[in-house]
């Protein structure tokens, strides 16, 4: 289970008003409880049976969820597409962690098939988090920023 | 060939010159249509050129000399502005003669956009557009953005003769040549949300290509999304940017960009393969060529709205240049997949069949075609 769909999955849990989630695929499995103060904890359960050493190997990575998405305002991506940081290959990106941006500053461009949608704060803040990499595909509805 | 006694180039401001510092007294140009003598909210541009330097080339398109006392009179400027003026027209890349003791003339005289032409040429159907012929402009992608916020309707269309920042994807600049280009942007509004308008773009180039293959003989054809080519050749570019919420009214600007007549400077400039009208040997005039692309746009649109990229699919294979064709799609992260083109799927994804025989859908990326051939 790669880090993208965790990520889908905290939100969903986030959003929805369930408390736990248990996903089994394979030998992987991962749970998902809403903490009492609210944020999404996630546990990680070694497989059962373990054949290779690799998915051990992953499995610390995927732990310290928590500390990687901070808490505050989430931009979502708005239509499938792909993640631009900057105007043009090169040039310098909108914005990066920590910086300050103010409602209706641009911060990233995504891409469908030459239909370019540029994605403007909603709100203003210190950027936080910038939760996908230049170039990469975005899903509908993904976390691109926290702001808070 | 030049003619006359200007010998040494005029010194002008590069074009990143003009982008630095609007000018917002001098050159400020208001649209053609319904705005003579007060200012039309939509249509306000900051622009470079002198404020009186399309009118002057609209008078000199008569192909007669004009004497620099009688356009100094007509104007109410000096001789030597209007020498200066004609020095600039000339930097962007029409020829002007000037013979001494007769006066002034352009040798190629230009179609200029006429609103009431473009018009005249729809019929009925020029009721789904409020057209706006724009002199200069930095792109009529941005002007019609800022005026699509500022709550322009849906059908707004901006057309210019110039433009000094004419841009394309990912910070590639659209070169065109006044009076040699065909340069547009239409402004579309939706109700249901940005992840309706997949395909849109697509859409746009189907039109676009139709619009010209109705008046010539080589076929224009289309690389996806919406390049239109003529023998693997670039007539035509697309840029469709869109703004809106995710469910609720979003917009569209589709900004088209086509090659009547480039010059070589022009095509210098641009680093690929391009093809223009005057070459295919189509003679339409610009303000026809147009009036026949808003009719494809609409029609294309109209189909589109109601039945989405699925409904358009087959009639855009049809004219798919890289059907069939091996070719590599270099991903926005820089890999490269290789197989061969198959069309598109019902949301506009581009099929790609790779050496296993497996089908999959690419929503990103740039095709290329592979000279080896190889499958």
């Amino acid at each position: 289970m790669d880090l993208r769909k965790l990520k889908k999955l905290i939100d969903l849990v986030e959003a929805s008003g369930i408390a736990e989630l248990e996903i089994t695929e394979g030998e992987e499995k991962v749970r998902i409880a809403k903490s009492i103060a609210g944020a999404p904890m996630m546990m990680a359960h070694a497989p059962q049976m373990m054949q290779t050493a690799a998915p051990v190997a992953a499995l610390p990575v995927a732990a310290p969820v928590e500390d990687a998405v901070p808490e505050g305002h989430v931009v979502r991506s708005p239509m499938v597409g792909t993640f631009y940081r900057a105007p043009a290959p090169g040039s310098k990106n909108f914005a990066e962690v920590g910086q300050n941006v103010n409602a209706g500053d641009t911060l990233c461009i995504i891409e469908a098939m030459k239909l370019l949608n540029e994605i403007e704060a909603d709100q203003g803040g210190v950027i936080k988090a910038i939760l996908v990499e230049n170039g990469q595909p975005v899903e509908y509805g993904e976390p691109l920023f926290v702001i808070a | 060939m030049k003619v006359g006694h200007r010998q040494t180039p005029y010194p002008y401001p590069s074009a990143e010159g003009y982008n630095k510092t609007p000018s917002t007294l001098e050159g400020v140009f208001y649209c053609t249509e319904n705005c003579a003598g007060k200012p039309c909210k939509i249509a306000k541009v900051h622009t470079r050129p002198h404020k009186a330097l399309f009118r002057l080339l609209r008078c000199l398109s008569d192909g007669r000399f004009h004497s620099g006392q009688a356009l100094a009179d007509e104007f109410g400027l000096s001789r030597s502005s209007i020498f200066n003026i004609l020095a600039q027209a000339e930097s962007m890349g029409l020829s002007i003669h000037a013979v001494r003791g007769r006066g002034y003339r352009m040798p190629e005289p230009v179609e200029w956009l006429d609103d009431t032409v473009v018009v005249r040429h729809m019929g009925t159907a020029a009721s789904h557009y409020s057209i706006h012929v724009l002199d200069s402009v930095d792109s009529t992608n941005t002007a019609l953005m800022v005026a699509a916020l500022d709550g322009a309707a849906d059908g707004t269309l901006f057309c210019a003769e110039h433009q000094y920042t004419g841009r394309g994807r990912r910070g590639r600049l659209w070169h065109s040549v006044v009076g040699g280009s065909l340069t547009f942007s239409v402004l579309w509004r939706f109700e249901s949300g940005l992840q309706s308008l997949a395909g849109l773009s697509l859409v746009v180039g189907l039109a676009i290509a139709r619009a010209v293959n109705r008046h010539s003989r080589h076929m224009a054809r289309l690389k996806w999304p919406n390049d239109i080519l003529v023998d693997y050749r670039k007539l035509a570019g697309i840029l469709v940017e869109v703004q809106g919420d995710m469910h609720g009214a979003a917009f569209a600007v589709v900004g088209v960009g086509l090659n009547v007549r480039l010059n070589e400077t022009q095509r210098d400039a641009v680093d690929q393969a391009v093809v223009d009208l005057a070459e295919m040997e189509v003679t339409v005039g610009r303000n026809q060529l147009l009036a026949d692309c808003l009719l494809e746009l609409h029609a294309a649109s109209s189909v589109f709205r109601q039945h989405g990229f699925a409904a358009l699919r087959e009639d855009w294979q049809a004219l798919d240049a890289y059907a069939g064709r091996a070719v590599a799609l270099t991903l926005p992260d820089s890999r490269s997949v290789q197989g061969v083109a198959c069309g598109v799927d019902e949301t506009g994804a581009f099929l790609l069949r790779d050496a296993q025989s497996n089908l999959s859908p690419y929503s990103g990326g740039e095709i290329s075609l592979r000279l080896d051939g190889a499958r």
